[in-house]
C-alpha cells in the first residue's frame, strides 16, 4: 500500500527492468520470421487449393485489419491520454506507442490488397469487377454515381492519406515521447497535448472512412453510417486488451515489476469492460436501426450475417464477445486480479478476431470455404499476427527503447496512482 | 439521532451536556493516515476522518469494510431491466397486442433500448440514492460542527474523529492515544445543545407554497368541468392543422384531383389473392362457364386482369346480367312490382314509384339498352352485355333494375334468376367466423337494417323522421325471399359486394371473407327468428323451458287478474 504523500520510488532511467526482457526479446525474430513464412505458405496454399482468389483475400484482409486495428486502438490510447493529461496511463503509455509505431509497417502490408485492386478485376473488392453492376442489376444511374467514389486510382489515393495520417501521428507521437526519455522536457509533453485535440479528428476521419473504403465497400451497395464507429469500438477495445497483455508479459518477464500495480490493471480491466459494453451498445445500434426500418438495401448485409453458419457466429458474438466477458469483468475483484485481467484480455483478443472475420468474410461468398479454407485463413492470420508482434519486439529491441516513459513528467503521479 | 431529551428545566440546561467525541487535529495527510492506522489497530469501530480532499486509502487506514453500494447498484439495475422487459411484454403483447412495424408482439431487439434506458436509470438511482442512505444524508447538523476549530477541515487541516458511542472509548484513554500522535490539538465534543425546534415561519412558509402549488391544479380542473369559446389551446400541435382531405373531396396534391387512391392496376392487396374467383364473386364460375361461357369469362377477365378496374367493371356486367334476368319476366314482374310488396310499399310512395324499371332508366345509363333488348329475347344476349361504358361506377351502383330484381323478386323470384350463386359459404363456420360476421355486420349493416336485422336501424328511422323522400327502406333479414333457399348464400354475398337498389357495394371497405361471415352472420340471425326447442344446446334446455313456464305461469296469473278485476268491474255495474 502507498502513502499518498509517500514520494515515489523512481529507479534511475537505465534500469534494466525498463527494458525489453530477454524473454520476449528472444521471440523477436522467430515470431517475425516464422510469421512471415507462414504468412507466404497461407498466400500460396490459399491460391492454389483455397476456394477461391477472392476467398484468400479477404483472409488476408481480415487478418490485416485484425493487426491494424490494435495498432490503431493504441494510436488513439495515446492521443486521448494526452488530450485528458491523464496520470495514472504514464506507465503502460509506451506500451502502447511500441504497437502505435507498428502503422507504417502495416502500410505496406497494405500494398497486396491494393495490388489486388489494381492488378485482379474485382478479386477482392466487387465494385472493382466491371460486370458488377450488371450482374447484381444495379440501375446505371446509381452504378455511375457509386462509381465516382469507388474506384480503383481514387480508392488508392484515399488509402495512401489514411496511411500517410495514421503513421505520421504515430511517428510523430512517439519520437516527442522517445525524445523525453532523454531530455525529460515538460514542454514536450504540453505540445503533445496541444496537438491531441486536431490529431484525433484527423484520426476519426481517417479511419471512419477506412472503414468504409476497406471494409464496408466489400459490399458496394450497402451503406451504414455507424459502421466507423463499429469498427473503431472493436479497435479501442483490443488495444486496451493489447496492451494490458503486453504488459502482463513484461512483468512476467521480469519488466515494470514495480512500476505497473493493481491499481494499473484495475483501470485496464474497468475501460475493457466498458469497451466490451461500447462494443455491443455500437453494434446493436448499427443493427437496431437496419432492423427496425426493414429496407432491401440496409438490410442485405445484416441478412447475409444473420443466416445459415454466420448466423450462429453472429449469435454467438453477442453472448461471447459482449455478455460473457461484460459479466465477467463486472466485479471489482476479478479487474483487481491481474492474472483474471489478463485471462479475459487474452479472450477478448480472439473474440475481437472472430469479430473481424464475421464482418469481412461472408462478402467472399464461400462460407467457411472448407477445410482448405480454415487452413488458408489459420496460416494467413497466424502468419500476419505473427509477423506483427515479431515486428513489433524486433523493433523494440533493436532501437534499445524502454518499455516505459521514464522521464514523463506524470511518471510520480501514475506510479502513486491508486483507486479509491 | 440519539439526541437526549431537550432540556425541558432551568436544572437540566446547567447540567454537563453529554459527551459526542474527542478529534486530534492534524497537520498533514500523513500524520492523519498513520493515527487511522493506530486508531484501527487500536480496536476502535466508530471513528472517522474529516480532511479537505479526498484521500487515497483511507478507508483501508480507518479499517472501512468496503461498501456495498455496488450490489445496491446491481440490484436496482437488474430490477429497472425486469421492469422495462415485462412492462413492453405485457403491454404490447398481452394487454393491448399492436402490430409496430410488422414486428412480433414479443420482439425483443425493440424492447432493448427501453430496457437499456431503465436498467441504467435505475442503476444510477441506486447508485446515488444508495450512497446517500449508506452515508446518512442528507444530515442536516453534525455536533463537531460546534467546535470552531472544525472549521479548518475544509480548508487545511486533517481531523480523526472517534465517537463517544464506541464499545471501546474511555475519556482519557482516548485522550491519551490521540495525544501521542503528535496532534496539535486533541479536545473533546459534546452534544449540540442548541435547540432543534424548527422556526414556525418555515411552516407558514411551507403552507404558503402548497397553497399556491394547488392554483395550477385548481385552474385545470375548473377548465375541465366548464365550456369556452376561445379555440383550444395547442401546446403540442400533433397533427391538429395537417392538410388531411375527407373521403371524395377534392385535391390539389394528384393529378386526378382524387384525394381517395385507388388501387394500383394490375395489383392485389395483400391477402386478397384467391385463385378460386368463386370466393370473390359468391358464384360457381365452373357452372357459369357451362350456362353461360361469356359472362363467366368476363367476370375471370375482370378480376384476374384489371382489379382495379374490377369492381366497377363487374358490376356493371352484373348489374346488366341481372337487369336482363330480371327484364325475362318484366311482364308479370313490372305489375307485382307497382303494387308494391308489404315491407318496400311502407318506405315512401316516391320511392316505391322509383322501383319500377321505367322510372329507373332514366338514373342510370347502363341497363337501359339491356332493358330494351330483353324485349328481343331473340338475340344473342353476349353483345347485349358489353359493356356500355358506366362514366361513374356509383351511378351503377344505384342503378334501380337492380333494384327492380328484389321488388319484383318476391313475386316471381327463383324463375327470374338463373346464375348458379353458391349454395353454402366457403368459410368454415366456427364461432370465429359468426363472430367476425356480428362485428362487421354491427358496423356496416346495422345502421341501415338495425341491430335484429330487421331493417329498422338508425338511419330508417331517421329518414322516417325526416320524411326523407329519396329514401329506400332497407330489407328486413326475416322474410321468406331472404332465406337460404330462395335467396343463395353466394347471392347474398353478392349483394353486400356489389350493393342493390340505394345500397351501396361494401367490397371495397369490407374484405371478401369479412362479408363472407356477415352472410353467415345474417343466416344464424335468420334462424334465430324460427328457433325450435331442438335447436337449443341440451344444457341450456331445461333453463329455457323453466323461463317458459315461469312466463306461462305469469300471464295466467295476469289474465286471471284481469278477470277478476273485469268480474268486479261487472259486478259493480
Amino acid at each position: 500500500m502507498t502513502d499518498h504523500a509517500a514520494p515515489a520510488k523512481l529507479k534511475p532511467a537505465d534500469d534494466p527492468t525498463f527494458q525489453l526482457p530477454t524473454s520476449l526479446s528472444n521471440l523477436a525474430f522467430p515470431l517475425a520470421i516464422g510469421g512471415a513464412l507462414l504468412l507466404v505458405v497461407g498466400v500460396v496454399v490459399g491460391m492454389a487449393a483455397g476456394p477461391s482468389a477472392r476467398f484468400t483475400m479477404s483472409a488476408y484482409l481480415a487478418a490485416f485489419t485484425y493487426c491494424l486495428s490494435i495498432s490503431l486502438g493504441c494510436l488513439f490510447f495515446v492521443m486521448i491520454q494526452h488530450l485528458c493529461r491523464a496520470g495514472w496511463s504514464v506507465v503502460v503509455r509506451r506500451v502502447a506507442e511500441i504497437m502505435m509505431i507498428a502503422l507504417p509497417a502495416l502500410g505496406i502490408m497494405f500494398l497486396p490488397i491494393l495490388a489486388s485492386v489494381w492488378l485482379g478485376e474485382g478479386t477482392l473488392y466487387k465494385w472493382d469487377d466491371p460486370n458488377f453492376a450488371a450482374e447484381k442489376g444495379v440501375p446505371v444511374e446509381v452504378w455511375t454515381e457509386k462509381a465516382r467514389y469507388l474506384n480503383g486510382p481514387w480508392f488508392t489515393v484515399r488509402s495512401l492519406i489514411y496511411i500517410a495520417a495514421w503513421s505520421g501521428l504515430a511517428i510523430y507521437y512517439f519520437r516527442l515521447s522517445r525524445r523525453q526519455d532523454e531530455t525529460g522536457e515538460i514542454t514536450l509533453s504540453e505540445r503533445m497535448q496541444a496537438r491531441s485535440g486536431p490529431a484525433i479528428m484527423l484520426f476519426s476521419l481517417c479511419t471512419s472512412f477506412a472503414a468504409f473504403d476497406w471494409l464496408m465497400s466489400l459490399a458496394p451497395t450497402w451503406f451504414s453510417t455507424m459502421f466507423g464507429v463499429y469498427i473503431f469500438a472493436g479497435s479501442i477495445l483490443a488495444a486496451h486488451c493489447a496492451i494490458a497483455v503486453f504488459i502482463y508479459l513484461l512483468q512476467s518477464g521480469g519488466s515494470l515489476r514495480d512500476e505497473v500495480t493493481v491499481e494499473h490493471y484495475h483501470d485496464l480491466g474497468k475501460l475493457i469492460n466498458g469497451f466490451t459494453l461500447f462494443w455491443a451498445y455500437i453494434s446493436f445500434c448499427q443493427y437496431m436501426l437496419i432492423w427496425y426500418a426493414n429496407i432491401p438495401e440496409e438490410t442485405e448485409w445484416i441478412y447475409a450475417r444473420q443466416v445459415g453458419m454466420w448466423g450462429t457466429v453472429g449469435l454467438a458474438l453477442i453472448f461471447l464477445h459482449w455478455m460473457l466477458p461484460f459479466l465477467g469483468m463486472m466485479s471489482r475483484h476479478v479487474r483487481r486480479n491481474p492474472n483474471l485481467v489478463f485471462g479475459w484480455a487474452c479472450y477478448l483478443l480472439v473474440m475481437h478476431f472472430f469479430d473481424i472475420y464475421w464482418i469481412v468474410m461472408p462478402e467472399a461468398e464461400s462460407a467457411a470455404g472448407g477445410a482448405m479454407g480454415v487452413l488458408t485463413t489459420v496460416l494467413l492470420t497466424f502468419g500476419m499476427v505473427g509477423l506483427y508482434l515479431g515486428g513489433v519486439l524486433w523493433f523494440t529491441q533493436a532501437n534499445n527503447i524502454k518499455v516505459i516513459a521514464v522521464r514523463d513528467p506524470r511518471l510520480p503521479e501514475s506510479l502513486a496512482f491508486e483507486n479509491i | 439521532m440519539s439526541h437526549s431529551p431537550k432540556p425541558s428545566s432551568s436544572i437540566q440546561a446547567k447540567q454537563e451536556p453529554k459527551l459526542f467525541g474527542t478529534y486530534a487535529e492534524f497537520d498533514n495527510v500523513g500524520q492523519l493516515l498513520a493515527g487511522c492506522r493506530r486508531v484501527r489497530d487500536a480496536g476502535y469501530l466508530k471513528t472517522d476522518a474529516y480532511t479537505p480532499f479526498p484521500v487515497h486509502g483511507i478507508d483501508k487506514a480507518l479499517g472501512i469494510k468496503p461498501t456495498i453500494l455496488p450490489w445496491i447498484c446491481l440490484a436496482c439495475g437488474l430490477t429497472g431491466l425486469t421492469i422495462a422487459l415485462t412492462m413492453q411484454i405485457w403491454m404490447n403483447a398481452i394487454d393491448y397486442p399492436y402490430i409496430i412495424s410488422g414486428k412480433p408482439f414479443i420482439s425483443l431487439p425493440a424492447f432493448i433500448p427501453v430496457s437499456f434506458e431503465l436498467t441504467v436509470l435505475l442503476s444510477a438511482f441506486g447508485a446515488f440514492f444508495g450512497m446517500l442512505a449508506l452515508n446518512k444524508l442528507p444530515m442536516f447538523s453534525n455536533a463537531v460542527f460546534t467546535d470552531p476549530r472544525f472549521d479548518r477541515a475544509t480548508d487545511d487541516r486533517f481531523f480523526l474523529f472517534i465517537s463517544a458511542d464506541d464499545a471501546k472509548y474511555k475519556n482519557d484513554s482516548v485522550m491519551k492515544l490521540l495525544g501521542d500522535m503528535g496532534s496539535g490539538h486533541v479536545s473533546d465534543i459534546y452534544e449540540d445543545t442548541s435547540s432543534d425546534v424548527i422556526p414556525k415561519p418555515f411552516f407558514v412558509a411551507v403552507g404558503l407554497l402548497a397553497l399556491l402549488a394547488t392554483v395550477p391544479l385548481l385552474a385545470l380542473a375548473r377548465m375541465r368541468v366548464t365550456n369556452s369559446g376561445s379555440p383550444r389551446f395547442h401546446v403540442f400541435y400533433d397533427m391538429d392543422f395537417s392538410p388531411s382531405k375527407d373521403a371524395q373531396k377534392v385535391t390539389t396534391l394528384f393529378a386526378d384531383g382524387r384525394t381517395m387512391r385507388p388501387d394500383v392496376p394490375g395489383t392485389i392487396a395483400i391477402g386478397q389473392y384467391d385463385e378460386v374467383l368463386d370466393f370473390y364473386t359468391g358464384i360457381d364460375m365452373e357452372q357459369l362457364s357451362r350456362l353461360d361461357a361469356p359472362r363467366a369469362t368476363r367476370l375471370v377477365r375482370a378480376f384476374r386482369d384489371e382489379p382495379a378496374a374490377t369492381e366497377g367493371e363487374t358490376l356493371a356486367e352484373d348489374v346488366a346480367e341481372t337487369a336482363k334476368e330480371v327484364a325475362t319476366s318484366q311482364t308479370e314482374a313490372t305489375k307485382a312490382a307497382e303494387k308494391g310488396t308489404s315491407g318496400e310499399k311502407a318506405a315512401s310512395d316516391k320511392s316505391d314509384s322509383d322501383l319500377t324499371p321505367e322510372k329507373a332508366e332514366p338514373v342510370a345509363d347502363t341497363p337501359k339498352p339491356e332493358a330494351k333488348k330483353i324485349e328481343q329475347p331473340a338475340e344473342p344476349s353476349a353483345p347485349a352485355v358489353m359493356p356500355e361504358p358506366s362514366p361513374v361506377p356509383t351511378k351503377v351502383e344505384a342503378a334501380a333494375p337492380v333494384g327492380a330484381v328484389n321488388a319484383v323478386a318476391p313475386a316471381a323470384p327463383v324463375a327470374v334468376d338463373k346464375t348458379p350463386w353458391l349454395k353454402e359459404n366457403p368459410l368454415p363456420m366456427t364461432s370465429e367466423t359468426l363472430q367476425a360476421g356480428q362485428k362487421y355486420f354491427e358496423i356496416y349493416c346495422a345502421v341501415c337494417h338495425g341491430n335484429d336485422g330487421g331493417g329498422n336501424g338508425l338511419v330508417n328511422r331517421r329518414a322516417q323522421r325526416i320524411l326523407a323522400t329519396a329514401w329506400v327502406q332497407p330489407s328486413s333479414m326475416h322474410q321468406d325471399t331472404l332465406y337460404t333457399d330462395q335467396y343463395a348464400d353466394g347471392k347474398l354475398f353478392s349483394t353486400i359486394s356489389n350493393g342493390i337498389r340505394k345500397m351501396p357495394g361494401y367490397s371495397a371497405q369490407i374484405t371478401a371473407k369479412n362479408r363472407w361471415a356477415i352472410v353467415a352472420y345474417v343466416r344464424a340471425l335468420q334462424a334465430s327468428q324460427n328457433a325450435q326447442m331442438e335447436d337449443v344446446p341440451g344444457d341450456k334446455q331445461n333453463e329455457l323451458k323453466k323461463l317458459q313456464a315461469e312466463v306461462a305461469k305469469r300471464l295466467a296469473e295476469q289474465a286471471e287478474a284481469e278477470k277478476k278485476k273485469a268480474e268486479a268491474a261487472a259486478i259493480k255495474s
